[in-house]
This record gives structure tokens, C-alpha cells and sequence, in this order.
């Protein structure tokens, strides 16, 4: 395991960042922790960093115990949401940092310099200042820097959070490209699901300052340890007291199966290939369904139909924790 | 263009012109003559001493009120400004009231060279401060904690990261400082007691010049100080693309 955090607790004055946080984060993977704005990842990882100090409990890199140790001798490369580049020096320069401030011989700095901005193709940019740079080009900068003092673990606090989605995108999948050439232990945050589900080999799922769930992208997408969890990964509905997915529910125009929910659409939106329905159920539930378009025309679906609801066999199901009025 | 050359450019000219008008032999045998080359130099290094105590404690003091969080800030915040607001010869009476004979404190220091030093400081303290201040408070953390995890001591970001960051605005604050200090003059009259050779400073020299009616002689010295400032400003400059390009 190449970061083990146990027992965390932090609080900025009444409010509870973290709490009671254990998590273990094995080396050479790529693991994002997946939240909620304000949920806590932030601090986790700037906890791990040294740049924030936990109230309790410890945090070891690479099996040396790292709670007291101060940010700078944590040999950890941080990436911040807004760059943090250094304003005055060129690109070489910012990538130089860490190694001159580690006083390598000049031709082995100039060389890993190259090295690293070709790793993140920025080799012709290298004698401009960051303020010529895209935020794009800014941050695969701030990348290299941080790659640049071979740090044991790379951790990243939504780095791609103030880029438009087409480069965040593209960014997303270089950086997994990436990973698995320099295979560096990374940890990232991000609130965005589907760029946790794309990149990540692991992701921990942290809401109101607790881990909800460790797990792979389809541990956590097929076996969610509960509604939180499910909701946050995708879309979710809820039918008979139970949280499912909206594609996951069957629908018959004839009471077919024991237990089938009756009710009418009172909705029908097509979008693309698919179709969505409201269905009120006779229970007073408002349950989304979503099925492809050859399925609902083979229905002879319409507004104001009377409908049987089932969860299809096999999908995944958690029953629901909070009182839904809106289902 | 036209605006500014009216405003600035025309007047220094006059001044330049005014001078050359007395022929070169009068312009030199104005400022080496003893009493004024010795007000020349007190002037001179007084403003450039100020000036320098200013590049060290206003930084400084700009940090404090940036990023300390103490009890009786916002009055400090107001209390830096009072030299700029405060009639010079006001400034002038306030010092002769605390460091004159008459010193509650028990330092007399009028009619003595530590009195324009003191003069100097008083009007000249706020501009690096106010100059410097802004631009630390649009200084983002985030880079400092970068730093950090690059492995970079607190001293090593302050010289390679915050410094030069700064270099731009401290050179703009010790120019303004410098020039203020050289043009000098209500706030030191009344405690420097003017003695020739001791305590008198170029301003007061001027002022003398032209009441014996001697408008050459008054125009010489402001040339050499016109000279002397430029060259200050253009020296302060070349340091501070320095630092900054160091960084």
C-alpha cells in the first residue's frame, strides 16, 4: 500500500470536514476520490500532501509514517485546480523548480527538463511564460513540474475543474494515457462522475466528510453500498421502495408478473435513440423509465396508457434510505 | 501626448533651459560652491538611506497587515496613511513638538542631521507599503503551497517565488520614496534648523536662491537634482528586471 490513511478527523471551527476517515491506496494506481463539492476529498488529499494538518490520526506514504512531516520533505508532487504556476519563470524554468531546489548538476536538469515537456508535449512552448499558455497547456505545466522531482505519490485536486469540458475531455483521457506509461501512484479529486468512472482504477466515494465506498469503477456502478452512491454514479429512480436504475425497470401493458406496479404515463420525451417516461404510479410514485425506441413503439406507448412496472431480473438494487415524494 | 508634454515636459525643460541660460561657467561655480554641493549631498544620501530603510521595512509591514490578523488592524491600516495626508509642515510641527528642545521623550535632535533623516522616513514611509501591498494580497497561496511540495524551504520561496513577484512594485514605491525625500522640504524646515554645511537641504537652497533673486543658480541645483533623480529611477528599474528575471 502506498498511502494509508487511518483515523482522520478535521474540522474548520463548526464545521466537520472529515471524520473518522481510514482509507489504504495501493501503489501504481490511479485512484480518484469522488464527491460532492464541500464533501471533504479536497482536505483528504491536502492532508496527504502536508498541506493542511489533520486534528487526529495518521497518514503513511510509502510505509514511512508522514503526520508530522512537513509538505516539503513528503516528496509528493501536488496539482492545484488553478495551476499555481510561477508567474515570472518560462516553462523550463517552472519545470526546473523542484530539481534546482534540489541542486542537481545543470546538464541533468536541462535534460530531465526536456524529457518532461516532451512527455507532455510542450517541448516548443518552453521558453514562454505561463501567461502564453492555455489553461490546458497550463496545467500538463504544472504536470511536469510536479513529475519533475519523481515524487512517490502525484496527487491531483480537481485539475481539470476550471477547463472547458472539450479540453477536459481530452486532458481526461491523456492523463490516464499517461499514467500508464510514467505509473506513478495518482491520486485525484474530482466531483464529476463520469470522469472518475473513465479514468480511475479504483475510486473512493466521500460525502459529508466520510468514505461512503472503495471500490472499481463497476464494483461501484453494479454493486453501490447504497443510495448515495448510486444516485451520485448515474441516474436513479425509485420504484416499490427501492432505488434502481431507469433502464433497469420493465414495462408490460398487461399485469403479467406478481407484484408489477400499475400506473399511466403521464409523460413521453424522446431523445435520440431513447425514450423517456413519467409514470405515476397507482401509489402516487413518479417513476422514470427509460427504454429504446423500437422497444416503446413494439409497446404502442402513449400518453395517459396504462402501464405494469417491474425491476428487470438481475439489476442492481438498493432499497431507498430517504423518503421520496418525487420518487 | 500633447497633454503630458505640457504638463511635464514643458516645465523641465524651462527649468533645464533657465539654467544652461547663465553659460556653463555659472552653473559650475553654482553647484560646487561649498554650501551648495554640501546640501546637494546631504539631500542626496539622506533620500537614498531613507530609501533603503524603506525597500526593508515596507515590505514588511505590508505583509503584516496582508497576512496577520490582529486586534487594532484596520487603525494601523489608517495610520500608515497619515503621512500622505497630513499637511507636510504639520508633519513638520508634530516633529519638532516630539523630537525638539522641548521633547517629552528627552531626544533633541533639532538642528542636527538625524532630523531630516527622521523628516524623510516620516512623509516617505507609506509608499512602498501602499505599493507593495496590493500586489501581495493578488499573490495566491496555492503557488506558495507549490512550492512547498516541490520541497522548497520558506526562504527559498520568499527569494525565488514572492520576491520576485514583488521586485516590480518595491522598485516603484523606493523610486516615488526617493523622490519625495530629495524634493523634501515643510516637513524638515522647522527641526532641521537649515544650518549651511550642517543641516540644509537642496529644497531650502532653492528657496534661497530665488529670494537673493538668483533664478540661475536655483535652476542649476534643480538640474542636478532632475539629473540625479532620473538616473536613481532608471538604476531602480534595471535591479528590479533583475530580481525578476532571477527568480
Amino acid at each position: 500500500m502506498s498511502i494509508e490513511v487511518s483515523g482522520l478527523n478535521k474540522s474548520f471551527g463548526d464545521f466537520v470536514a472529515l471524520q473518522d476517515v481510514s482509507v489504504s491506496l495501493p501503489t501504481g494506481q490511479l485512484t480518484a476520490l469522488l464527491g460532492p463539492s464541500g464533501g471533504g476529498k479536497s482536505t483528504l488529499l491536502r492532508i496527504i500532501a502536508g498541506l493542511d494538518k489533520a486534528d487526529t490520526g495518521s497518514v503513511t506514504i510509502e510505509g514511512t509514517d508522514a503526520t508530522h512531516l512537513p509538505a516539503q520533505k513528503r516528496n509528493v508532487g501536488f496539482v492545484f485546480q488553478h495551476y499555481a504556476v510561477f508567474k515570472h519563470m518560462t516553462v523550463a524554468k517552472n519545470v526546473a523548480f523542484g530539481l534546482e531546489i534540489r541542486k542537481r548538476p545543470k546538464a541533468e536538469i536541462a535534460e530531465r527538463v526536456d524529457e518532461l515537456l516532451r512527455l507532455v508535449h510542450l517541448s516548443q512552448f518552453a521558453h514562454r511564460l505561463p501567461s502564453q499558455l492555455s489553461g490546458g497547456q497550463r496545467q500538463r505545466m504544472a504536470l511536469a513540474r510536479a513529475l519533475a522531482v519523481e515524487p512517490s505519490v502525484l496527487l491531483l485536486d480537481e485539475p481539470f475543474g476550471a477547463l472547458d469540458a472539450k479540453v477536459r475531455k481530452e486532458l481526461r483521457d491523456w492523463l490516464r494515457r499517461l499514467h500508464d506509461d510514467v505509473h506513478v501512484t495518482t491520486v485525484f479529486v474530482t466531483h464529476d462522475q463520469e470522469e472518475a468512472l473513465e479514468v480511475a482504477d479504483e475510486i473512493v466515494v466521500i460525502n459529508e466528510g466520510r468514505v461512503e465506498q472503495v471500490g472499481t469503477p463497476d464494483q461501484l456502478y453494479d454493486e453501490p453500498a447504497n443510495d448515495f452512491v448510486m444516485s451520485f454514479l448515474g441516474e436513479v429512480t425509485h420504484l416499490a421502495g427501492t432505488a434502481v436504475r431507469p433502464h433497469d425497470i420493465d414495462v408490460a401493458t398487461a399485469p403479467l408478473l406478481a407484484g408489477a406496479v400499475e400506473g399511466t404515463v403521464s409523460r413521453m420525451l424522446r431523445v435520440g435513440f431513447e425514450v423517456r417516461l413519467t409514470v405515476l404510479t397507482v401509489g402516487g410514485e413518479e417513476v422514470s423509465v427509460v427504454l429504446t425506441r423500437t422497444h416503446a413503439r413494439s409497446l404502442g406507448l402513449e400518453v395517459g396508457a396504462t402501464v405494469w412496472l417491474t425491476v428487470t431480473a438481475g439489476a442492481t438494487v438498493v432499497p431507498a434510505m430517504r423518503p421520496s415524494l418525487a420518487g | 501626448m500633447i497633454w503630458f508634454s505640457a504638463l511635464v515636459l514643458i516645465p523641465l525643460m524651462a527649468v533645464v533651459v533657465t539654467a544652461i541660460d547663465g553659460g556653463w561657467d555659472v552653473f559650475w561655480s553654482t553647484i560646487t560652491s561649498g554650501q551648495t554641493s554640501a546640501a546637494i549631498k546631504l539631500t542626496v544620501f539622506t533620500a537614498l538611506g531613507v530609501t533603503v530603510v524603506n525597500v526593508v521595512m515596507g515590505p514588511l509591514i505590508a505583509w503584516v497587515l496582508v497576512r496577520d490578523r490582529f486586534w487594532g488592524k484596520s487603525a494601523l491600516e489608517v495610520l500608515i496613511d497619515i503621512p500622505f495626508a497630513l499637511p507636510t509642515i504639520v508633519a513638520g510641527l508634530v516633529l519638532l513638538s516630539l523630537y525638539g528642545p522641548d521633547s517629552p521623550l528627552g531626544i533633541d535632535i533639532a538642528n542636527q542631521r538625524p532630523a531630516v533623516f527622521l523628516a524623510f522616513l516620516f512623509v516617505t514611509l507609506p509608499f512602498v507599503v501602499r505599493m507593495v501591498q496590493p500586489v501581495l494580497e493578488e499573490l495566491e497561496l496555492d503557488v506558495e503551497e507549490a512550492a512547498a511540495s516541490l520541497g522548497a524551504s520558506r526562504f527559498t520561496t520568499f527569494r525565488r517565488i514572492i520576491l520576485p513577484s514583488l521586485a516590480p512594485a518595491i522598485a516603484a514605491g523606493a523610486a516615488l520614496s526617493f523622490a519625495r525625500g530629495v524634493s523634501e522640504y515643510g516637513s524638515l524646515v522647522l527641526l532641521s534648523g537649515n544650518l549651511p554645511f550642517k543641516t540644509e537641504v537642496t529644497s531650502v537652497r532653492i528657496l534661497s536662491s530665488i529670494e537673493n533673486d538668483n533664478v540661475a543658480a536655483a535652476a542649476a541645483v534643480a538640474t542636478v537634482l532632475l539629473v540625479i533623480s532620473l538616473t536613481v529611477i532608471v538604476l531602480l528599474d534595471v535591479i528590479q528586471r533583475r530580481v525578476a528575471a532571477r527568480g
